[in-house]
């Protein structure tokens, strides 16, 4: 059956029934549109009611779809809750298939890739180390080939990264095994990388396990994944749910916490109703290669960016195709090890937000595609409403701001009418009707969070993971007030991200902060003067309307106005360490960490000062003219080449002018020059102090202090 | 160690020139050997004596050639020379040096067989295997697959949304005039709503 060619594997029948998945989907979408068509009209009979005003048309308008984005959230933690209480033949579908598929010898092989972009090479090549190590502990070890795929522009951090592999490779015994390239153009990004790595090695693998920079897997989930996909071959991607780790930060222990707390409930939700028509978050996941090749090429959008051009945000698109082209996407939420890291502050997050948001709506061209189903349309336009959603917030409160403006100027009764629906069947009045939706609302909000303690709270094993009753209770206490706290001013940034896209402006690629140093004062006083400012003006209005009405948007109202000091408290890791010392917001991986975590506390292979490109003084590309095994390294990756007379002028100039005079196209030009990197070399160690420039002299007698095991000893 | 032929009595007087070019040198030499990780500073002095003793022979039959020059020739040759002769193997390109530093990182010449380093045949077979290994390969063998973008296929509503937008790109006026027909559009909704 794995022999089959492409096309005939759609004839495979497909894993899960295609009536009982449109059986789920009817039910699940009919529950979500049949609630949110009752609260429309709940809240249409309201405005009747208080006497219809011409906003409250756009305000229905607006209301049914955020209404329905937040029905549609809190429904998928009630089916999940469903799934998880009653739904248990589902419980354990990847590790049961696994087991099913026995424990012999892999019948292909597999590749682990991990894209990086600008990244701390050390702390990247520690993940590799603990995956590698966690796969060669069950055993299959040969069947995996590792690559580090570069698109590092820093030449600096390039270097570091040829050192930090062979150091790697060294230490684990791995060359042959884990490798490195780096390409020349970073063309269209993340998903260019991993397609020129398809297009040049993909052939030699039967799928890839795609990692992100930050992530970690566990080697035995891995190998589950593996059997899996080697069991079923309408299976094209496996995504599994990675938890948020090793957040120091306030703000990154309180995403973990959410994540890791309420996460399952909405996983296994969202699982119950798409089932093999799931969707790729880019990373974490295993992707069968050839499809991959065959479909998931991405094309270019019409026009030009933001909206146009190359697809930001692949994974979703990718996914799309695999599903489209009859190819099974599964969520495999019961693999336990997946993890990643999370931006350290409110600041750093909202700058990821600004890619992902243009790469999201860029996908409104696709919900107009033919072929797309229902599921991956489904998964779209969450994706586009995650974004979309904020400024229509922003508009709703504006609307209900102009509402009661307008009422209060007009100083008519705002009972002036009972005979609606609602009045005359249910014979409730007016304050009561509004308070039912409130309820309702703040019910919606709130129910994810409260099944989700319920739930740990009475399972004990849940309960311990967590830190006891009292960090847990306190943890969901603390994360709600900060979560509400936080929003609008996410409201906000989402809010301007929308729009500067709407008005052209396109995002660069930029490297993540994977730091907690925390927001400085000034930064968050120029990120957040916009919220603040809108805050105050917003507060002085409502309060000027009605200390009611005041007292009814102080949420929001609160959080845009504090939003700065809120900012800069909860990226400092110094509280987020206190707050761990209590368990506050304390994870089960925290607290209890897994083996793989533990092998990459413990990873250094990548570590070593006899291979070592970062010393002060011969730094980056300076060791790799410079010192004899980085120059080793180096100009062992390159293609051999002869020199010619324009180059050799080059080399000259940058030996005589120094790095620090050559540009950027002329340093890559250089670096990826075999001879020239030799001659530079052997010029800076060979001429006398006065022919070349201070950079090289200063490095080469740096090499007069001794070196010792992890110290210098200076001997000068 | 040592070197029994260069005895005291071959020395002769230097000038202060001299003396300040071969210091110079031997800085060189030494600084060299120190970012070959070599620890032991007993052997890293019998090599500098050693590479320079050869550099002072050649500065004879070569004067005018700065000594620093002739000392880490005499440097960088022996190393690439001796690395060639352990691989035991032509390494024909340009990249014969860096081949051969290589070896000796990879074969942890660092960590474990300073002692050897330089020294003429034999050398202890676990040395010579362990060189003779040391390879850097960024990849394995290519195994292609080609990826070619699917057109994507829009409805009828994309399709035309899709020309607006191209033409809209291609032409600015059309697209400022777009835009402040949907500016007076939104003008007017709100006028409507909140003012009429």
């Amino acid at each position: 059956m794995d022999d089959l060619p492409t096309d005939d594997r759609k004839s495979v029948r497909p894993f899960f029934s295609p009536f009982l998945a449109k059986l789920r989907r009817l039910v699940f979408f009919g529950s979500v549109v049949l609630v949110n068509l009752i609260a429309c009209y709940w809240l249409y009979d309201l405005f009747t009611r208080l006497g219809m005003h011409r906003a409250h048309v756009l305000l229905l308008a607006v209301f049914f779809i955020l209404n329905g984005l937040l029905v549609l959230g809190s429904f998928h933690a009630i089916f999940g809750a469903w799934d998880i209480l009653w739904g248990k033949k589902q419980a354990v579908r990847i590790t049961k298939l696994a087991e099913k598929a026995g424990d012999g010898p892999l019948a292909k092989r597999y590749v682990v890739v991990m894209p990086v972009y600008n990244e701390d090479c050390n702390r990247f090549c520690a993940r590799i180390e603990a995956i590698y190590r966690s796969i060669e502990a069950t055993g299959h070890i040969e069947s995996f080939d590792f690559f580090i795929l570069s698109d590092t522009r820093d030449l600096d951090l390039w270097v570091l990264e040829e050192t930090a592999w062979t150091n790697l490779c060294r230490k684990l015994n791995a060359f042959g095994r884990i490798y490195y390239r780096r390409r020349k153009k970073n063309s269209n990004r993340k998903a260019g990388n991993i397609g020129d790595f398809v297009r040049t090695w993909g052939g030699g693998y039967e799928a890839m396990v795609v990692l992100d920079a930050d992530s970690l897997m566990d080697g035995g989930d891995i190998l589950k994944m593996t059997r899996v996909m080697e069991a079923y071959p309408n299976l094209g991607i496996l995504q599994t749910p990675p938890k948020l780790i090793r957040g120091s930060s306030v703000f990154t222990r309180l995403q973990q916490f959410a994540m890791r707390l309420y996460g399952p409930l909405f996983i296994r939700g969202l699982n119950w109703w798409q089932l093999g028509g799931g969707s790729y978050w880019g990373h974490n996941a295993l992707i069968r290669v050839k499809p991959f090749s065959e479909f998931c090429e991405l094309p270019d959008l019409p026009g030009r960016e933001p909206f146009g051009g190359k697809i930001l945000s692949h994974d979703f698109v990718e996914a799309a195709l695999m599903v489209s082209q009859g190819w099974e996407v599964w969520l495999a939420w019961d693999i336990e090890g997946t993890y990643e890291e999370a931006p350290p502050t409110l600041i750093d997050h909202l700058k990821r937000d600004r890619r992902w948001c243009q790469g999201n709506l860029q996908h409104l061209w696709l919900i107009f595609a033919r072929k797309l189903p229902l599921t991956v349309r489904a998964h779209l336009f969450m994706g586009i409403m995650a974004y979309l959603g904020s400024p229509l917030w922003f508009l709703f409160l504006i609307l209900g701001t102009w509402v009661a403006w307008d009422r209060e100027a007009s100083g008519l009764s705002n009972l002036p009418y009972d005979g609606t629906l609602v009045d005359r069947y249910l014979h409730i009045d007016g304050v009561t009707q509004s308070l039912i939706l409130t309820g309702f609302i703040f019910s919606l909000l709130f129910l994810p969070k409260i099944l989700a303690m319920i739930g740990s709270i009475l399972n004990p094993r849940v309960r311990r993971s967590f830190g006891g009753f009292f960090p847990l209770v306190t943890g969901v206490f603390m994360e709600t007030i900060l979560s509400m706290l936080l929003a609008p001013a996410v409201m906000v940034a989402h809010t301007l991200m929308v729009s500067s896209i709407v008005l052209g402006y396109a995002v660069g690629w930029g490297g993540q902060n994977r730091e907690a140093d925390g927001t400085a004062w000034s930064e968050a006083l120029s990120v957040h003067a916009v919220p603040t400012i809108l805050g105050i003006a917003w507060a002085v209005l409502a309060w000027n309307i009605s200390p009611t009405f005041a007292a009814w948007m102080s949420p929001i109202l609160l959080g845009l106005i504090l939003c700065i000091p809120v900012s800069v408290w909860t990226s400092r890791a110094r509280y987020g360490k206190a707050l761990a010392k209590s368990k506050i917001l304390a994870i089960p991986e925290e607290l209890n960490p897994p083996e793989v975590m533990k092998l990459a506390d413990l990873a250094t292979a990548s570590i070593d000062p006899a291979l070592d490109a970062t010393q002060q003084g011969r730094h980056g590309v300076i060791a790799a003219v410079v010192d004899p095994y980085v120059n080793g390294v180096h100009v062992s990756l390159l293609e051999p080449a002869e020199l010619n007379e324009t180059e050799e002028a080059l080399i000259e100039r940058c030996l005589t002018l120094g790095p620090g005079a050559m540009s950027k196209d002329e340093m890559i030009e250089l670096m990826y020059l075999a001879p020239g990197m030799l001659a530079l070399h052997r010029a800076v160690w060979l001429r006398p102090a006065e022919g070349i420039h201070s950079t090289w002299t200063q490095a080469v007698e740096s090499y007069r202090r001794r070196i010792d095991t992890g110290s210098l000893d200076d001997i000068t | 160690m040592g070197l029994p032929h260069h005895p005291l009595e071959t020395l002769r007087p230097l000038t202060e020139t001299e003396l300040a070019e071969w210091e110079e040198a031997y800085a060189a030499v030494e600084a060299y050997l120190q970012a070959l990780r070599l620890r032991n500073r007993l052997l890293v002095a019998e090599l500098v004596r050693a590479i320079l003793w050869r550099a002072s022979a050649r500065g004879a039959k070569e004067p005018g050639v700065p000594a620093r020059v002739l000392a880490m020739e005499e440097t960088l040759s022996e190393i690439a020379n001796w690395t060639q002769d352990v691989l035991d193997e032509p390494l024909e390109n340009r990249r014969l040096a860096a081949r051969g530093r290589l070896a000796l990182l990879l074969a942890d010449m660092p960590g474990k067989w300073q002692g050897v380093f330089l020294t003429p045949a034999p050398w202890p077979p676990a040395f010579k295997e362990a060189m003779c290994k040391s390879y850097l390969a960024a990849g394995p063998n290519f195994a292609e697959l080609t990826m070619i973008p699917q057109p994507l296929e829009l409805n009828v509503i994309g399709e035309g949304a899709a020309q607006w937008w191209e033409t809209m790109d291609r032409r600015p006026i059309v697209r400022k005039m777009f835009a402040l027909f949907l500016l007076a559009l939104i003008g007017a909704t709100v006028w409507f709503i909140f003012f009429e």
